[in-house]
């Protein structure tokens, strides 16, 4: 058993108690928001219009996404997982960038290429659609910062799927994109699902980068810290407490789908 | 067995590290600072942050030991920071005077003093779509027309944002164009931002092409403009009786409710808050910030003009040292 050898050793005791703490510094926080909220306010809060559209806005564009960039980074992290290239190692750091700046940093950056004086901008304006101030400017901020989780995910996926069984199909004759549709795909589906469950978190998390390209329309975050900046905490409260309480909803909801497979995260 | 006593005492030395790192930086604070006994804390509007900069940089060249901790955000965030975050600071300045009357007097604060003016100006890049064409007879067809972009701050989060929409009233009676307002208002929504420095970024890249803006700001970043007349550009006290005819609704103190804002000359307010940790010191920067020769003469460069002494409802309540730099309200004529 495994409870009983806790109790035996003293170090696993010590191990537990920092453990403990580490919990504590997670949940307290959001304890005391949970508990500072009153129910009435909470109502309140629900039948707000603007903090209704807003948790919706920021629920699709962030599922959107994800969706997205998922036909093009799936298949990518397949060939991560199993091919060798020149500057490999060069490819997975730039993955891992969006990690590491700062996220005002990389509203910035998006600037440079999705302003209306760009190409891309001058494009997507012929074609009736901009980025900044819309929700296609919403979907790119999220993505940018979001899609290292998808990538690694699913890389660390395709690494755990036994290539002797893709082989196997290939020397039946099966072509390479039917091994990837069903052989591969499948049986890497759980870390698949669990990178696209954070890639969408992370998404709807975002407040830096989406507050610099698009302050409106508001996504929950940004409107969290604009009912802070114009009502004050006793307003914002709420709605962080509404927004928290679904995300974690559908969080905890999907998790439970990809349960059952050590989840490949990073 | 040798692996984790290599592992915890890598982790020990890594402690110790930052051990070291932290004691030393608290040293030098302390040694300098006396633990914090000289450091002044001020919150102000944002579009205050290049003279503020200034005036700061000067006053401690006189004040060697002193060190100045800014804070720029939105007049509004300013004074939730107080109020709301119990955050402490020593000096509070504020694009609009209402906004510490109605927020911080009298919890917070006791006294407000009036000491800048400023005027609503738009501002464009050279290459910004109709640039050759725009002056201040035909910028409100030119902001309608449909390739052009502008942008104007949050009415409810920034005093520039609601002045912006007074003025755009204003210009309807002005130039006598029935529903000039309510088109411009309704046009590129989507590119109204919390402050108004925080357009300036979006008129750099090319995303807009002119934002609603305040001279000063257009000035210290060198920024083309456009000069609104004066019955709507909200700087001159005699055309107080025409702004007074326009109005326009923020948010007020919860979701769901307004506040009607009238129009009137632009004011910029400063206080001490109560709790200031170094009200002496407080009081010396204000000194400092409303003489001509000095704070006066920064904000001049800057393009903003220093209106002190001015009138102020608090006169009883300022500091001893302060009263030269406001006058008492006359019977019966307020502001």
């Amino acid at each position: 058993m495994r409870r009983s050898a806790f109790r035996t050793e003293p170090l696993y005791l010590v191990f537990a108690a920092l453990g403990g703490l580490v919990l504590l510094f997670i949940i307290a926080p959001l304890m005391s928001m949970f508990v500072n909220c009153s129910l009435p306010e909470l109502a309140e809060t629900l039948r707000d219009n603007e903090v209704r559209s807003s948790i919706w806005l920021t629920l699709w564009t962030s599922m959107a996404a994800t969706v997205i960039f998922a036909i093009a980074a799936i298949p990518f992290s397949y060939l991560l997982a199993r091919k060798d290239f020149p500057l490999k190692g060069l490819v997975t750091g730039i993955i891992d960038l969006p990690i590491v700046i700062p996220h005002s940093a990389a509203g910035i950056a998006l600037f440079g290429v999705l302003s209306r004086s760009t190409l891309l901008g001058r494009a997507a304006e012929k074609m009736g659609f901009g980025f900044v101030g819309t929700s296609f400017g919403i979907m790119a901020a999220m993505a940018f910062v979001s899609i290292p989780y998808l990538v690694n995910a699913a890389r660390d996926g395709f690494l755990a799927v036994d290539e002797r069984l893709e082989k196997a199909a290939l020397n039946l004759g099966a072509g390479p994109l039917r091994v990837f549709l069903t052989i591969s795909v499948p049986l890497a589906w759980r870390p698949i699902l669990s990178g696209l469950i954070l890639m969408w978190a992370r998404g709807m998390s975002e407040f830096g980068a989406v507050l610099i390209i698009a302050y409106r329309p508001m996504i929950t975050p940004v409107l969290i810290y604009e009912r802070f900046g114009a009502f004050g905490l006793k307003y914002a409260r709420p709605v962080a407490v509404l927004f928290v309480s679904v995300c974690l909803v559908f969080f905890i909801m999907l998790r439970l789908l990809a349960k059952g497979e050590k989840v490949a995260e990073r | 067995m040798n692996r984790i006593v290599k592992a915890i005492s890598i982790f020990l030395v890594l402690i110790f590290l930052v051990a070291v790192a932290a004691n030393r930086q608290f040293r030098i604070q302390d040694s300098k600072f006396k633990a914090g006994a000289n450091e002044l804390v001020i919150f102000h509007a944002g579009s205050l942050a290049v003279p503020f900069k200034q005036i700061c940089e000067e006053f401690s060249a006189l004040n060697a030991d002193v060190r100045i901790v800014r804070e720029a955000a939105g007049s509004r965030m300013c004074a939730r920071k107080i109020a709301d975050l119990n955050r402490r600071c020593d000096v509070i300045a504020s694009a609009d005077y209402t906004v510490i009357d109605t927020l911080l007097i009298p919890e917070y604060a006791e006294w407000n003093i009036k000491f800048a003016s400023n005027e609503m100006v738009i501002v464009f890049r050279r290459d910004s779509r109709r640039a050759n064409h725009i002056n201040k007879n035909n910028w409100y067809d030119i902001l309608l027309e449909n390739d052009v972009a502008f942008g104007r701050s949050d009415p409810n989060a920034d005093p520039c944002g609601y002045r912006a929409v007074l003025t755009v009233i204003l210009a309807e009676k002005f130039y006598n164009r029935r529903g000039l307002a309510e088109n411009i208002l309704a046009k590129d929504r989507r590119y109204i931002r919390p402050k108004e420095v925080d357009l300036l970024a979006l008129l750099e890249v090319g995303e807009l092409d002119y934002i609603f803006i305040y001279r000063s700001v257009a000035e210290q970043h060198k920024l083309r403009m456009i000069l609104l007349p004066d019955q709507i550009n909200l700087k001159k006290a005699e055309f107080a009786d025409f702004y007074k005819t326009a109005h326009v609704n923020v948010t007020g103190k919860k979701p769901g409710t307004f506040i009607t804002k009238t129009g009137e000359p632009i004011v910029y307010g400063v206080t001490i808050p109560k709790n200031a940790p170094n009200h002496e010191l407080a009081l010396k920067f204000l000194t400092f910030l409303l003489d001509a020769d000095k704070g006066g003469a920064i904000l001049k460069r800057n393009g903003q003009t220093l209106m002190v002494p001015s009138t102020t409802d608090s006169f009883d309540r300022l500091p001893e040292c302060l009263t030269k730099y406001a006058l008492p309200v006359q019977q019966g004529g307020k502001g």
